[in-house]
């Protein structure tokens, strides 16, 4: 215990002294926040309008008419989730529907809109307008007008930074797992450093466990600078809670840093091991949803991405820190990477060796 | 019975097809500096690999301080210091941690500072591995090798690369050590540092040994073979020259 101790001491003080190494597992990811943070890449496309139909087939000819304008994207539910949804910033505005509306009969709709988002819903409200006055003048003779009450709702406007910054941190703890360890290790090994540790009475099984420690160390201080300053600068949502994050990014750690075992098992010089890690690491970092939402992905890519692991920390790390998903919630993300961790713990042992 | 500390017999080494030991059966002295002489590549490197238990003995036997290193490595592990060949030692760590750190994975606490007097750099006790010479790494291997009290000491080719200047200097070193109570065997390709450094010297090639005696004793053999050299001799070599001009002092510090 105590020479694992030791080893994980050591190693902690290496790593911190190697600029490099702060340089790639904090330093760079904050940089890609800031630069991603600047590009604005909200507010464009169409405006999110929930719809509540309380009145059946009375609705659906004004629900068909508001579909068909391109400027909205129109979702129905029940008027708790749609509201629920324009809270969480998710709709811009809700129309609700009521049980007796019938065209024809003079009356008024009320329709729930984010206040943080003036112009969009200004726009929405002039279109909407427009829907229903052009449904009531086609009938003949004209019924009465069907105005809008309008009603503001607070929303808590997710924006492009809560989306990127859990994505970042994931994609910095595999980049720190397969990365640090492949070249670390690949660099222990062609140096000799390995073959002069095991002519002491020391156990691998130790070096290892020092080394891994070490590694879980530092994903646990990505976690928090990288929130932390997503609180602090960006504007960060924050909604989780730490423990929660804490496991489901060792967790994750634990699968990268058994990949970058694997892949220096497999090496035995930096140009090998390079090409190798960019090709585990890249389709993950561009698919896996860290930059960008998987939902304009293609069919079958979308659904394959679904089992990257990458995909099951970015998800999970996004559900717990913005939406403050409980243990249960992100179950299926705690799950999928608890069999990753078995596959690729599995093949490390198998592919790792000394020499 | 001598006081034989490391014994040898009929040690095999093969690498496929090749055969890199094949029988080689010798046994050191205790506080003895045994060299192992030969060009490259014949089998002096494979033989301390394995008895430092890094290779797989493929036949034969071996018995240091008693204990038979292929049945029992990890208790051969715990009495031998051992300095590679290439050895190299992690970055970032300055001396006195490296040494620290080798020192707990023999559950020991060790006092650098006596080590690096030892070896002669106690002045770099903060330094790091990559900003020392040549002489003074290999001096920090030795000084690593040390960690655990060793009995037996292996020095694979310590003064390859080195000046003279270095190399006399860490001739000076593995003397001190060996008069400490230490045993040493250690390989080199320069036959001036085997007459100068070692008690018995076992010649090996090709995977054999063709001859082990102490250095003078060879000579005598070979004169009495009626061996002559062409040239003159001199009382003086090129060497000499070098060091008298450049002087007998380190110039790496």
């Amino acid at each position: 215990m105590r020479l694992k101790w030791k080893i994980f001491v050591a190693s902690l003080r290496m790593f911190t002294r190697q600029r490099e190494a702060i340089i790639w597992t904090l330093l760079l990811p904050l940089f890609m926040i800031t630069l991603f943070g600047f590009v604005k890449f909200d507010g464009m496309g169409k405006l999110d309008l929930g719809v509540v139909n309380e009145a059946g087939a009375n609705g659906n000819q004004l629900i068909e008419s508001l579909k068909s304008v391109k400027a909205l994207k129109v979702s129905g539910g029940a008027q708790d989730i749609e509201l629920a949804e324009l809270g969480k910033g998710e709709r811009d505005m809700v129309l609700i529907i009521p049980p007796n509306f019938y065209l024809g009969a003079a009356s008024q709709l009320t329709v729930y809109f984010n206040d943080a988002r003036p112009q969009e819903v200004q726009l929405g409200q002039l279109v909407l307008q427009r829907v229903l006055d052009e449904i009531v003048f086609a009938q003949s003779p004209p019924p009465n007008r069907i105005v809008l009450a309008a009603v503001p709702v607070k929303s808590r406007n997710l924006t492009y930074i809560d989306f990127l910054v859990p994505g970042i941190l994931s994609m910095s703890i595999m980049q720190m797992g397969i990365f640090g360890v492949a070249f670390g290790f690949v660099q222990l090994k062609k140096r000799g450093i390995l073959r002069r540790l095991w002519v002491t009475p020391i156990k691998p099984s130790d070096f290892i466990l020092g080394q891994v420690a070490m590694r879980l160390l530092v994903v646990l201080m990505q976690i928090c600078i990288i929130i932390g300053v997503g609180v602090a600068f960006f504007g960060l949502h924050f909604m989780g809670n730490f423990l929660e994050l804490f496991l489901l990014g060792l967790l994750g750690g634990i699968v990268f840093l058994s990949m970058g075992f694997a892949l220096a098992g497999i090496s035995k010089s930096e140009d090998q091991v390079a090409p190798l890690a960019n090709v585990i690491s890249l389709p993950m970092m561009l698919l896996s949803g860290v930059f960008f939402s998987r939902n304009n992905l293609p069919g079958v890519i979308h659904t394959i991405t679904d089992y990257f692991p990458l995909t099951y920390l970015a998800d999970g790390m996004r559900s717990i820190a913005i939406d403050g998903a409980t243990f249960a919630q992100v179950g299926p993300q705690f799950l999928g990477l608890g069999v990753w961790c078995i596959i690729s713990c599995t093949i490390a042992v198998k592919m790792f060796r000394w020499e | 019975m001598t006081d034989t500390i490391l014994e040898v017999k009929n040690l095999v080494k093969r690498y496929g097809d090749l055969v890199a030991v094949n029988g080689v059966s010798f046994s050191v002295h205790r506080q003895e500096i045994f060299g192992i002489l030969g060009p490259n590549g014949a089998g002096k490197t494979s033989t301390l690999e394995m008895i430092e238990t890094l290779r797989p003995i493929d036949g034969g036997e071996v018995s240091l301080n008693g204990i038979d290193v292929r049945t029992k490595p990890q208790e051969v592990k715990r009495v031998i210091g051992v300095q590679l060949q290439s050895s190299s030692f992690f970055d970032k760590l300055n001396l006195k941690e490296l040494l620290l750190l080798f020192g707990e994975m023999y559950g020991r606490v060790v006092e650098p500072m006596k080590l690096l007097t030892q070896v002669e750099l106690d002045d770099k006790v903060s330094a790091q591995v990559s900003e020392l010479s040549g002489g003074q790494k290999q001096r920090f291997s030795i000084a690593a090798a040390l960690v655990n009290d060793p009995v037996v000491i292996f020095l694979d080719e310590p003064t390859t690369g080195l000046d003279p200047q270095a190399r006399r200097h860490l001739w000076g070193v593995i003397k001190q050590i060996r008069s400490e109570g230490k045993t040493i065997v250690l390989t080199t390709h320069y036959m001036e540092e085997a007459e100068e450094l070692c008690d018995r010297v076992a010649i090996m090639d090709k995977g054999k040994i063709i001859a082990l005696d102490p250095p003078q004793e060879l000579v005598r053999q070979l004169l009495a073979r009626g061996f002559t050299k062409e040239r003159i001799e001199r009382l003086a070599s090129l060497e000499d020259v070098f060091l008298s001009l450049t002087g007998h002092s380190l110039r790496e510090d």
